[in-house]
């Protein structure tokens, strides 16, 4: 069996408060896996332990107990971390370097070099879709973008795992829509995704797997598909419906013991509206100039 | 528990780097470096502001500040402040000959000068002490000035002046004419003022007739008019057959 | 893309973090504002024509050797100061230590960006400095020769050598280099203080109580080691500043270089390699704290 790629083993944290008596326990006996190939999403309030797990995975912090895997790799061994590409939350960057030196800086960090690094680099800003501002300083990039190039260089070494942050926190609905589509994109390619966020409904488009945490224990975990699924309801969507028809399959389902509980028109998102409603506007003016 | 091992780290390196620390001070008081000592007496000499400036390095900055003071002292001739600023630069900066040398010559030179002519004084009896007193003070500078630079000719040569301008003692400054020529770096004209000082001494005229003969004979650029006048007077006085003498300077 | 096996200790990475803490701090106004106020220190003594050539020789190269004193510790403490709290706050931090970068080269990069910047400054200053030295010491010798037009060759002679000696003196290479590896411990103090202080305002602070103790620290010590009849307090507390604290006197060669001294070989290697051995042994004790720290 391939080794997950990330496996988190019994993890405790207690974060020592100094002047306090009780130390704040931040992440109670955590176990869970992430297979390869998934979009796994870390949910929970503020507080409940995403982060100080994400950041435990990346070995900037150490466990008061159990430890972290990264594709079979202790998360305190420093070569561990040479497949896994990390978008914290928020992120400013080098305001004064600009999108192009920022990947260089990156990439070298990786151990590339030269036109490796150059080719990469061109290649990370095409993805990202930001290559008409990769000579623009970081200081003018708005949130979405400052995401974007934030994801770049979480992908500079071409790794097998991406850990994002609340990656769309922050940033306008267009924006996220561009963020969900390149991590969809990512998945693709094979590469495992774990995202914490507190955005629900963009979660549930795009995560296979989810873990709720609350107060540092894993509460509910499992697929997608499976946790929403209200167990005994269908959904059944039908076009060009006449009203008889409706009829019949209330009484057709009364016969079988079956309850027709909602009907009515089939709504689209207020998000879908939003986008359908501004991105004429946005194609004429090209993606980067926000 | 990291605190605790800081801590240790830090103190066991002390341990190790304060003899490494002790030996390279005493390394550099040997060779006159940091010859000062900063303690409370010269917090009271120099201030707050010039004591906390030196302890930060900058001694030798405060002393130039101080030593543009008694320069503006001096001009004022407020001779008091001229000698408490300078018995400050020269506690600072104890290995610049400069202010050694600029103290004892506004003493022994200037001051004296002034106290001899003070219209305020009119008896001379007392004129005489306070020159005298201000001769001492200059003395002193310098004395103290060689004390801290015994491998430089220069406060040698001084003194040695002072004692011939001054004091008219011509043995001493023949003494210290002579020390200041034994250091390297000294210029050639001490031997010969040496020698100069010597043949005006009773009862060491042959002596200093040797000396300058032997200058005479070593290098054609030691005969100066006051070389070859000196040599003849001796000659005559000391009754040199004619034989010996060294021919007359060409007029 | 074959992965090549991980290096623990890689120049490549250390470099490129060193060569972005250099750029970063050449974008710190703080710099240009010393630096500025440094050279016009040093250029401004050319308007010292005043007192005699000895003394304005003396007093040119007491501003622009403090000037270079002053601006490289202050400079060294400023710079390092902010660099963990910026990365923290830009969470730059994170996603260079998310990468397979060890956080001792993180330290060793930053610091490395830091005394090349030190490195450039001193030189730009010295450079500034040997200039105005030369220009005056050509003024004073063409003025000393027309002065001296009436005099014998020898005489000339001998004042114009006296005119060079009190200008240039090859001693003042060493002691700026001493002033820069003083700058260089300051770095590393402080780098290892910014590991666990709070912000960049506190370590600056507490840099700045260290700078001053430090110069203090030799006196502690010679007090602490005579066996005075002091009581055991004032023994613990001279003992503590003596242990704890780095005597910054001994790197102040410049005072008694002015005045004259020649450094012995010996001496500058000694103490040298004293400085560079606290810098090493404060880097060390910064990554101690921060090999473990919480991010």
């Amino acid at each position: 069996m391939t080794e997950p790629a990330v496996a988190v083993l019994g993890v405790t944290k207690v974060f020592p408060v100094p002047f306090r008596r009780r130390p704040v326990v931040a992440v109670r006996d955590l176990n869970l896996e992430v297979s390869a190939g998934q979009i796994y999403g870390l949910l929970g309030p503020n507080g409940s332990g995403k982060s100080t797990t994400l950041k435990i995975l990346l070995g900037l912090v150490s466990p008061t107990q159990g430890r972290t895997e990264i594709f079979g790799r202790d998360s305190n061994l420093v070569d561990s971390r040479e497949a896994v590409g990390f978008l914290p939350e928020s992120p400013y960057f080098y305001k004064y370097l600009t999108g192009a030196e920022t990947l260089r800086f990156y990439g070298r960090l990786c151990g590339l070099r030269g036109a490796k690094l150059r080719s990469r680099v061109e290649e990370l800003l095409e993805l990202v879709g930001l290559t008409g501002a990769r000579d623009r300083r970081l200081g003018g990039y708005s949130k979405g973008m400052l995401q974007r190039i934030g994801l770049a260089q979480a992908l500079v070494q071409e790794p097998k795992l991406v850990v994002l942050d609340e990656p769309t926190a922050g940033v306008d609905p267009a924006g996220a829509r561009e963020i969900r589509d390149l991590i969809l994109d990512l998945k693709r390619r094979g590469i495992t995704i774990l995202l914490s966020s507190h955005l629900l409904g963009q979660v549930q488009e795009i995560c296979d797997r989810v873990g709720i945490l609350a107060n540092g224990v894993l509460v509910r975990e499992g697929a997608v598909h499976d946790l929403l699924a209200i167990e005994n309801q269908t959904d059944v969507v039908l076009e060009n419906a006449s009203p008889e028809l409706l009829q019949e399959i209330e009484a057709l389902a009364a016969k079988s013991g079956a309850r027709l509980i909602e009907q009515g028109r089939s709504r689209t998102s207020l998000e879908r509206l939003f986008l359908d409603a501004t991105r004429p506007a946005d194609e004429a003016k090209g993606r980067n100039h926000e | 528990m990291r605190i605790v091992v800081v801590i240790l780290g830090l103190a066991l390196f002390g341990a190790a780097k304060l003899p490494a620390e002790h030996a390279l001070s005493r390394a550099h008081r040997q060779l006159h470096f940091r010859a000062v000592d900063f303690d409370l007496a010269m917090r009271e000499q120099i201030g707050q502001l010039g004591f906390v400036a030196g302890l930060s390095g900058f001694r030798s900055l405060v002393a130039d500040v101080l030593f543009v003071q008694a320069h503006v002292a001096w001009e004022r001739t407020e001779w008091g402040r001229v000698l408490l600023l300078f018995r400050q630069v020269t506690t600072l900066q104890p290995r610049s000959l400069l202010f050694w040398d600029m103290a004892a010559w506004h003493m022994a030179w200037n001051a004296s000068a002034a106290a001899i002519r003070d219209s305020t004084q009119p008896r001379l009896a007392l004129r005489i002490k306070a020159q005298r007193e201000y001769f001492q003070l200059g003395k002193d500078f310098l004395e103290r000035g060689i004390k801290n630079n015994p491998d430089r000719p220069q406060l040698y040569e001084a003194l040695a002046r002072l004692y011939r301008d001054k004091y008219n003692d011509h043995e001493h400054a023949a003494e210290f004419f002579e020390k200041a020529a034994a250091l390297p770096g000294a210029p050639r004209y001490e031997k010969r003022f040496a020698a100069y000082e010597l043949s005006h001494c009773e009862g060491r005229e042959s002596e200093a007739y040797e000396r300058l003969h032997a200058l005479y004979a070593s290098s054609e650029s030691e005969r100066l008019p006051t070389l070859i006048h000196r040599l003849k007077d001796l000659e005559t006085q000391l009754d040199i057959p004619l034989a010996q003498r060294i021919p007359d300077p060409v007029p | 893309m074959s992965r090549p096996r991980h290096r623990m200790f890689s120049l490549g990475r250390i470099a490129a973090i060193a060569a972005n803490a250099f750029t970063e701090l050449t974008r710190l106004k703080t710099f240009y504002v010393l630096l500025v106020f440094a050279l016009l220190l040093i250029g401004n003594s050319i308007f010292m024509a005043q007192l005699t050539f000895q003394e304005e020789f003396q007093v040119l190269k007491d501003i622009a050797l403090g000037a270079m004193s002053i601006f490289t510790s202050l400079l060294a403490i400023v710079a390092t100061a902010r660099l963990i709290p910026q990365d923290t706050e830009d969470r730059t931090l994170y996603t260079i230590l998310a990468k397979p970068v060890a956080r001792f080269e993180y330290l060793l990069g930053k610091l490395a960006g830091v005394l090349l910047l030190l490195a450039i400054s001193v030189i730009i200053m010295s450079a500034l400095f040997f200039v105005v030295l030369k220009v005056r010491e050509q003024t004073v010798l063409s003025e000393t020769m027309r002065q001296m037009q009436a005099s014998s060759p020898d005489q000339m002679a001998e004042a114009l050598s006296a005119v060079r000696a009190s200008a240039f003196d090859v001693n003042l290479f060493p002691g700026i280099a001493i002033i820069y590896v003083k700058a260089c411990l300051l770095a590393a103090l402080t780098l290892f203080i910014s590991t666990f202080a709070t912000s960049t305002i506190f370590t600056t602070v507490l840099m700045v109580f260290v700078y001053f103790i430090g110069h203090l620290q030799s006196t502690a010590r010679a007090h602490w080691l005579q066996a005075n009849g002091a009581g055991w307090i004032t023994k613990l507390f001279l003992a503590f500043v003596a242990l704890f604290f780095p005597d910054l006197q001994l790197f102040n060669l410049v005072d008694d270089i002015v005045a004259g001294n020649a450094i012995p070989h010996a001496l500058f290697i000694k103490t040298a390699t004293l400085g560079f051995f606290y810098t090493g042994f404060y880097l060390l004790l910064a990554w101690s704290v921060f090999y473990r720290k919480e991010l």
